[in-house]
Order: structure tokens, then C-alpha cells, then sequence
């Protein structure tokens, strides 16, 4: 889906249209360590055009591929191209019936040694054929850039030069990035996690919501002072943050890996017992335990973000301390703002009515959560 | 996410969130902005006349843009009318893209009377024939609504089509009148009182051929058949010369493809074929070249007419024009024309037909250099 929207967008941008059959090709380039990896999506109508028959996706698709497929280094050596993987998929597009395409993937590297950042893309697929055809390049994954793959950057259209009637090679020219750079963007990507993923925050909040109170006879009672507070919610954060550091890492790394619908569910979930937890205490003094439960359920959720990023060894690990990193942050900028006003409103009486409005709120999204996300 | 960003403000209450739900918040007060767009009083502006007693077209269509500028509001005339610049110039297209990517003022967004002074002005810079000029734009914006109905897209209907000025309309400096929308782009540049430009203009057509209150509809169907009949007239060998060897699935020259006319000429030179295949060529050129006012098109013809010696005419597919990706083309040392046959979009089991008219030479007037 992701794709569509994204080769609408950059119709929109190229070409300005909309709801309109788009007979363009689309690259997508990752820019890896040592090579690039290639997402090239062909119309089907436009590829069987060009090559006069039915289409599938097989040997012959494979070879044609790689006779029109030649990037090169800017001195003039060629890269090896591999094709990794080649299917048709149809998504139906709307006021433009059934559009399919054949969505290739392909290992482009190049001699050792030498630059994967610049080089030139000789490439006329479908174009060499048809004329009207156009293939518009972008960059999705430029990790040293601190492009991480949210959004793709365009790079320039390959097509037929009518006045010339010759079809140029387009230069792919990356700005030097560096190590720092793709960590710092990890980082500034985990706190933005945290500050636009609500239920992470929320559960925290809730289980933080008694935190300050003691409990007699199985119910939540007075304050318990400033230094039994500042532990019992520095020990919470500090259980969550192991918890959810340990699946990360195992998520990210690849070692573990869940379905994403049962690990929202679960968020979900954990809501909700905080929120029952903060009306009546379930599990007193053991808030710690419970907080590092739940964020190794919360964990496989960050971790979801980087699995997908396909990055080696040192990039992947700088991009879970990064990523991880971030989170820390970010929970540490909203805990201490929460935690004068915690200490502050739990010395009062009236703090009940507030921790029982507040649970129940919570209590209610997380069942609402619960129920959209089954 | 969307849930999560619903509920967000369920927790405005915990103070701790405040800080987080203010933001929200603020995005909720934003007012209703009041509707700035006041119906003109027309009243003010006097009777128009319909500028009958111009001495040329130039002058008609300069009167009749004055006297529709003379309807609208101060913000609707800013829209109306850009500075002469070939960013605004080439700014057209023939996709349903609205106003993204065209300048002026939308139909729909007009009053009666604003429209009627609109669609005068069109009516006076376009040819009169049947099937051509004015009676040929009517037709491709009514098949808009066509498929508006058929595809239930939004995206399509007769009320986005856009007019614009691109410069000051006058009788002694430069302008050019835009007009379109899906399907067509018309391009008319007038300069120093007469039109020095018919082109860009964009013609497409989809149904190409539908019935309505018992009327039927083919707006293109001349441009096909002129197209046809010229090919038909080629033997198998000069065929054989006219056949591109590449595919087509649209025109070349489409919007922002602008003085992008090949170096070297392809397909079959007109100088090799006999005086009745010659009037075949000129007369595919017609359908197009009439859609000018009748004094324009008369001088284009016989400009193209004693070009036609270094005219070429080529083809890609069927010479019968009616398959997917059948394409035929003229180009000359002035014309250019391309007419493709593409697979329907709203009607997918039917061909549809896109094609554009430029001209080497007089393109916008020939006031910009691609």
C-alpha cells in the first residue's frame, strides 16, 4: 500500500495528477554500505507493451531486467546487478480499475572500493520500447543521510531525450554521509516515537499514577513522602526501560519476531491492568516487575520500526542504541514533567478524584484500543 | 494511530498531559473563516455589449475579456490574470489534476453571468465548424460529466475546466488566453493585435463516442478518420517507411515536454508521395488547424500547405488507429501533431484518444526559447 501511496505522491509532484492511471516505472533506491539495493516497479500494461506478449514474472522477465538495468561508476566501470526477487502484485487504484505491476527488487554493487554514492544509471526498461515511457528515481533509504525509508526523495526521471532521440543515463549523486549522522537520526526517531505513540506513554502515565500512595487494607491510601516516591517511580521507569530494551534489541536484531496485531493488542492490554491497578491496587509493591513485563511487549513494538530498515551489523546496532536512545530521552523529558505534579497533587485529598478520573479514562481507551485493534 | 490520536484528548484531564493536549487543542479553535467570496454586483459593470463590432479577432476576444474581467471580484480578477511569464505559459495539462496544475479561475466556481462571459470569450478566440473549434470544446467537457457519472470519480465533471489571462489582454502587447482541463488545453497567444500563436493545444476524448438525448457524440472522430484516411492512401513499402520502431502510449509532446520537436524527422518525407496523398496529409491536419478562429487557420493551412515538401508523416502499430498504442504523427518544419489510441481509463474495454497540435515555430507566439 505504502508504495502506491508513495508513487502517488510523486505523480503528483512530476506530473501533477491524481486519480489518474500512472503509466510511469518507479525506482527506489536504498543506498547500503556496499551497494544499492533497487526497487523497480513496472506497469504491467505499459511492460507488456513493450515486449509485444503476456507477461511473467520468470527467467526471461529476469534477463530482460538485467539487459537494461546498467549502472556504472562516474569513471565508467560497471556495477554487477543481481535480481533479487520479481513478482507481479495488482492493487486496485481508485476511478482507474485494476492497475498491476511488476515489482522487481534488485542487488546493484559495485567494484570494491569504490564509491556506492555516486554513479550513473543506464537504464531503459519498457523505454527502449515505448517511447511515451518514463521512469522517475528516488532515494528511499539513504541511511548515512539519516534517511531512514519514511519518505523517498526524488532524484530525476529517466526517459527519452525526443529532441536527441537518445535516452540518457541519470546520475545519482549522494552527498557524503557518515556514521553520526544515521545515529543521530536514530535518536531524533526514537523520541519521536515516543512523543506520537500515545499508548506507550499512556501506560506509563497510569502505572506512575499511584506510584506516590501507599496502600492499607488492599486499597490506595495517603502520600508515602518525597523520597518513597521519587523510588518507587524512578524503579518503575527504570524496569519499563530494561524491559522494553531487551525485545528491542532481540526485535531489531532479528533473533525474535512477532506479529504486530497481537503486540498492539498487548499495549493495549497493559493499559488497561495499569488502569485497574491504579483504582484499586492489583499488584502493590511489585509495580516494578509488572512495568518490566509489559515493556518487553512494548519493545517488540519499537523494534517493529527498525526490522524493517534491512541494515548490516554496524548500522543496525547504532540504530537500536540510537532509536533506544531516543526513547530514554524522550521518557525522561515527560517524566520529569510529570513527576512535581505527581508528588505535587498526591499530598492532597482531592488527588483521588484525580487518579480515579484519570484511570478511568485510561481504562476505557485501552478497552476502546483493545476492541479496534482485535 | 488514528485511534490513538482520537483518544489523546480523553486525557487532558491528567495534568501531566496538559502540556501534550494544548497542542491539540489550538488546533481546534482555528475559527470558521468567514467566506471571503462575495457575489459581484453586476450591476455596476455596464451591459456588455457582444463586442460585435470589433474589426478582427483579436479585438473581439480583447473586448470580451474585458467585459468577463468586468464581472469579477478584485480576488477572482487576480486569479484570472497572471503576468506574461512562460511559467505561467506552459502551465496546462491534460490530466484531471484541477488546479494543481493550472492557472485561472475554475468553471464551477463562477456566477451565470460571470460564466456566460466566460465561455464568450472561449467562443471568440475558437473556429466555427462542426465538430471543431467551440462545438468541439463543449463536447470534450460534456464527456467529462460522462465520466463523472460513469466512474462516480469527483475528479472529473464539467465544472473543472479553468480560463485564464497569462499577461493583460490588449490589442497592441502580449497575452495568451488559457483555457481546459481533462482532455484539453488550449493555448492562444495574441500579440500586437493579431493571433501569433494557435498552440499548445491538447485534445483527448474519452468515451470517444457516446449518445445523450438521442444525440451522438464523437468529437474526435474527424481527427481519427482524417488520420486514417491519410494512412490508408500509403502503399505496403511506403508503409513500411512510415512504421516507427518504437511504441507509443501517449504523445511525446504532452504538457512541459515544450521545444522538445526530435532533431531529425521520422517516418516517410510527404515529397515522396503523389499530389493526392499530399491533400490527404494536409487534410488530417485540418481537424486540428480549424479549431482556430477561421482567419488564423486559413493562414496556418497555407503555411503548412507550402511546407509540405519537407513534412514527414509516421506511424506506430495500426495504421487503422483503433488498438491500444496505434499512433500516428506529422511533422513538419512548422506542424507537429500526435494522435495515440490508449486503453480507457473510466472505460477500460474501450480505446481512448489523446493528441496534441504544436507548432516548431509559433508555440506561445514564439515568446519563449525551450
Amino acid at each position: 500500500m505504502r508504495y502506491y501511496f508513495l508513487l502517488l505522491i510523486c505523480c503528483v509532484g512530476a506530473l501533477g495528477a491524481k486519480a489518474h492511471p500512472m503509466p510511469n516505472s518507479i525506482i527506489l533506491l536504498d543506498i547500503k554500505s556496499n551497494g544499492v539495493v533497487a526497487e523497480v516497479q513496472l506497469p504491467l500494461s505499459e511492460l507488456e507493451l513493450a515486449l509485444g506478449h503476456k507477461v511473467e514474472p520468470g527467467p526471461a522477465l529476469r534477463a530482460y531486467l538485467l539487459a537494461h538495468i546498467h549502472p556504472q561508476s562516474l569513471e565508467g566501470y560497471p556495477w554487477t546487478v543481481q535480481v533479487k526477487d520479481l513478482h507481479i502484485q495488482s492493487a486496485a487504484q481508485t476511478a482507474t480499475g485494476p492497475y498491476n505491476e511488476v515489482t522487481a527488487t534488485l542487488w546493484m554493487e559495485p567494484v570494491k572500493g569504490t564509491s556506492v554514492r555516486n554513479f550513473s544509471l543506464h537504464y531503459d526498461a519498457i523505454i527502449a520500447e515505448v517511447s511515451s515511457h518514463k521512469a522517475l528515481v528516488s532515494v528511499r533509504q539513504d541511511w548515512e543521510r539519516g534517511k531512514y525509508g519514511e519518505q523517498s526523495s526524488e532524484v530525476g526521471v529517466i526517459k527519452l531525450d525526443v529532441r536527441s532521440g537518445t535516452i540518457e543515463p541519470l546520475v545519482v549523486s549522494r552527498e557524503q554521509g557518515s556514521l553520526w549522522r544515521g545515529f543521530s537520526s536514530m535518536v531524533a526517531l526514537g523520541m519521536q516515537h515516543i512523543a506520537a505513540g500515545t499508548d506507550h506513554l499512556l501506560f506509563l502515565l497510569v502505572l506512575l499514577l499511584p506510584a506516590p500512595l501507599l496502600v492499607r487494607q488492599q486499597r490506595w491510601d495517603g502520600y508515602g513522602g518525597t523520597r518513597y516516591s521519587l523510588i518507587r517511580l524512578l524503579q518503575i521507569v527504570t524496569a519499563f526501560t530494561i524491559g522494553h530494551s531487551i525485545t528491542l534489541l532481540a526485535g531489531a536484531a532479528g533473533w525474535l519476531r512477532l506479529p504486530s496485531q497481537p503486540v498492539e493488542v498487548l499495549i493495549a492490554v497493559s493499559i488497561l491492568v495499569s488502569a485497574v491497578h491504579a483504582l484499586r491496587p492489583l499488584f502493590p509493591g511489585r509495580e516494578a516487575w509488572v512495568a518490566a513485563g509489559f515493556g518487553l511487549v512494548h519493545g517488540l513494538a519499537f523494534a517493529g520500526t527498525l526490522a524493517n530498515l534491512q541494515l548490516d551489523a554496524t548500522r543496525m546496532g547504532l540504530s537500536i542504541l540510537g532509536f533506544n536512545v531516543g526513547i530514554e530521552l524522550m521518557q525522561l523529558i515527560v517524566i520529569l514533567f510529570v513527576m512535581p505534579w505527581l508528588i505535587w497533587l498526591s499530598r492532597i485529598p482531592a488527588y483521588k478524584y484525580v487518579r480515579v478520573t484519570g484511570a478511568v479514562l485510561a481504562g476505557i481507551t485501552a478497552t476502546m484500543w483493545i476492541t479496534a485493534r482485535i | 494511530m488514528k485511534m490513538r490520536t482520537i483518544h489523546f484528548s480523553l486525557l487532558a484531564i491528567i495534568p501531566a498531559m496538559l502540556l501534550f493536549s494544548c497542542s491539540k487543542k489550538d488546533a481546534t479553535t482555528t475559527s470558521t473563516t468567514t467566506d471571503s467570496t462575495t457575489t459581484t454586483d453586476t450591476t455596476t459593470t455596464t451591459a456588455t455589449s457582444d463586442c460585435s463590432s470589433a474589426a478582427n479577432t483579436t479585438a473581439k476576444v480583447v473586448c470580451l475579456a474585458e467585459a468577463f474581467e468586468a464581472t469579477l471580484s478584485s480576488s477572482q480578477l487576480s486569479s484570472l490574470v497572471t503576468s506574461y511569464s512562460s511559467t505561467y505559459a506552459i502551465r496546462w495539462s491534460n490530466l484531471p489534476c484541477g488546479s494543481s496544475c493550472r492557472n485561472g479561475l475554475q468553471y464551477s466556481s463562477l456566477s451565470s453571468t460571470q460564466l456566460a462571459a466566460a465561455k464568450a470569450v472561449v467562443v471568440a478566440a475558437s473556429g466555427t465548424a462542426a465538430n471543431e473549434g467551440y462545438d468541439e470544446i463543449t463536447q470534450i467537457i460534456a464527456a467529462d460529466d460522462v465520466l463523472n457519472t460513469a466512474s462516480g470519480s469527483s475528479s472529473y465533471g464539467s465544472g473543472i475546466y479553468f480560463i485564464a489571462f497569462v499577461g493583460t489582454p490588449s490589442t497592441t502587447g502580449t497575452w495568451q488566453l488559457q483555457f481546459g482541463g481533462h482532455h484539453l488545453a488550449v493555448n492562444i497567444t495574441f500579440s500586437g493585435g493579431a493571433v501569433t500563436g494557435a498552440t499548445p493545444r491538447f485534445e483527448g476524448i474519452e468515451p470517444k463516442s457516446w449518445t445523450s438525448s438521442g444525440t451522438t457524440y464523437a468529437p474526435l472522430a474527424q481527427e481519427q478518420a482524417a488520420m486514417v484516411a491519410m494512412l490508408a492512401s500509403l502503399s505496403t513499402s511506403e508503409l513500411a517507411s512510415a512504421l516507427l520502431t518504437t511504441k507509443f502510449s501517449d504523445v511525446l509532446l504532452g504538457p512541459n515536454e515544450d521545444g522538445q520537436f526530435p532533431t531529425t524527422k521520422s517516418g516517410i518525407a510527404v515529397s515522396s508521395l503523389t499530389s493526392a496523398q499530399q491533400a490527404l496529409v494536409l487534410a488530417a491536419m485540418k481537424p486540428w488547424v480549424n479549431d482556430a478562429d477561421s482567419a488564423t487557420a486559413a493562414s496556418l493551412l497555407s503555411t503548412y500547405s507550402s511546407e509540405l515538401s519537407s513534412t514527414y508523416i509516421a506511424y506506430s502499430g495500426n495504421a487503422t488507429l483503433a488498438t491500444n498504442a496505434d499512433y500516428v504523427r506529422i511533422d513538419g518544419p512548422s506542424v507537429w501533431i500526435e494522435f495515440v489510441c490508449q486503453t480507457g481509463v473510466v472505460y477500460p474495454s474501450q480505446i481512448h484518444y489523446h493528441s496534441v497540435y504544436r507548432d516548431h515555430k509559433r508555440d506561445y507566439g514564439n515568446s519563449f526559447t525551450f
